[in-house]
């Protein structure tokens, strides 16, 4: 089978979209928790003032969340898929300025805000998926980007549904 | 369209778990900011300066060394306890006393002022920090210094 062909796999499809539904979902709970914590996390990215900080930190992970269920309801998933690559496609970005700038950022706030809220608390993850802005957290971001575009734009075999026009 | 109303209804969720839930925060200023500090603007931190205030800088001693506003003393959040000692005759002669560190994103010198406020010492806040005091055009030393 060739590559497009693979890439319309159904089982493939299913596999993506529920490993991006719950890397988002996961990765929302903890900011929804604690939206001051995760602020702090926004802050130390330096990429927004105070303000537009705040605002990124009381909404992103809500849009997170919402994205990440209805990719595992199976519900507007290409919709849903197409929210989360433009997420990724902003925090690749961000990452990259901060590289660029030379600013270290000890703690992306990425999937939990414990560290960045001042405290050393171990997470179920590795400490280098959750910390620290850098080649690591841009590649696994290019990664989920990938996932998030064949979910967006590849059709499912048998499947004709495609997103919603803009 | 549907990727737009994710995003919307989304972001509204937000903004109504923020202002409802009781663990939201005040959209409109620094979330380093709390209760009893006392922010000053770059322009005020100089006319203190030139009233003799004290300058305390929060960041890590090495920043310090490499560049800091004119006269400022180095009390680094991470090493309070052992730097205060240094520092508290400094204190005890002026009621002037600003702390900064390096910008919006830099929490040491809220906690330095709290902590400063908790022995007695009240002092201000450089508001967004060293970076404001340079994008304003006002000196920085930035000798070697031990």
């Amino acid at each position: 089978m060739s590559l497009p062909g693979q890439l319309r796999s159904a089982r493939l499809q299913l596999l993506l979209r529920l490993l991006l539904g719950l890397v988002f979902v996961y990765a929302s709970l903890d900011k929804i928790a604690d939206p001051p914590g995760f602020a702090r996390a926004v802050y130390l990215w330096q990429v927004l003032g105070p303000v537009p900080a705040n605002v990124v930190a009381v909404t992103l992970p809500w849009i997170e969340l919402l994205a990440g269920l209805l990719l595992l309801a199976g519900v507007w998933r290409r919709d849903a898929a197409l929210v989360v690559a433009a997420l990724l496609v902003v925090f690749i970005a961000a990452a990259t300025l901060v590289l660029a700038r030379g600013i270290d950022v000890e703690d992306c706030g990425c999937t939990s805000v414990a560290l960045a809220a001042g405290t050393d608390a171990e997470g179920p993850w590795p400490q280098a998926w959750t910390r620290g802005v850098g080649w690591f957290l841009i590649t696994r971001n290019v990664v989920l980007l990938a996932a998030a575009l064949v979910v967006s734009f590849v059709e499912v075999r048998g499947r004709t549904d495609a997103p919603s026009p803009a | 369209m549907r990727a737009a109303v994710v995003t919307g209804v989304g972001a509204a969720c937000g903004l109504v778990w923020n202002a409802a839930s009781g663990r939201g925060f005040d959209l409109g200023r620094s979330v380093f900011v709390q209760s009893g500090d006392e922010l000053v603007t770059a322009a005020e931190a100089r006319a203190r300066l030139d009233a003799g205030a004290l300058f305390l800088d929060a960041r890590p001693r090495d920043f310090w060394r490499m560049s800091r506003i004119p006269g400022a003393v180095a009390l680094p959040e991470d090493e309070f306890e052992s730097a205060f000692a240094e520092v508290e005759p400094l204190l005890r002669r002026t009621s002037n006393v600003v702390v900064y560190c390096s910008g919006f994103g830099c929490e040491a010198s809220h906690v330095v002022a709290r902590k400063l406020r908790e022995r007695g010492f009240p002092a201000v806040i450089l508001d967004e920090g060293l970076p404001a005091w340079e994008d304003a055009g006002y000196p920085v030393d930035q000798e070697s210094r031990s």
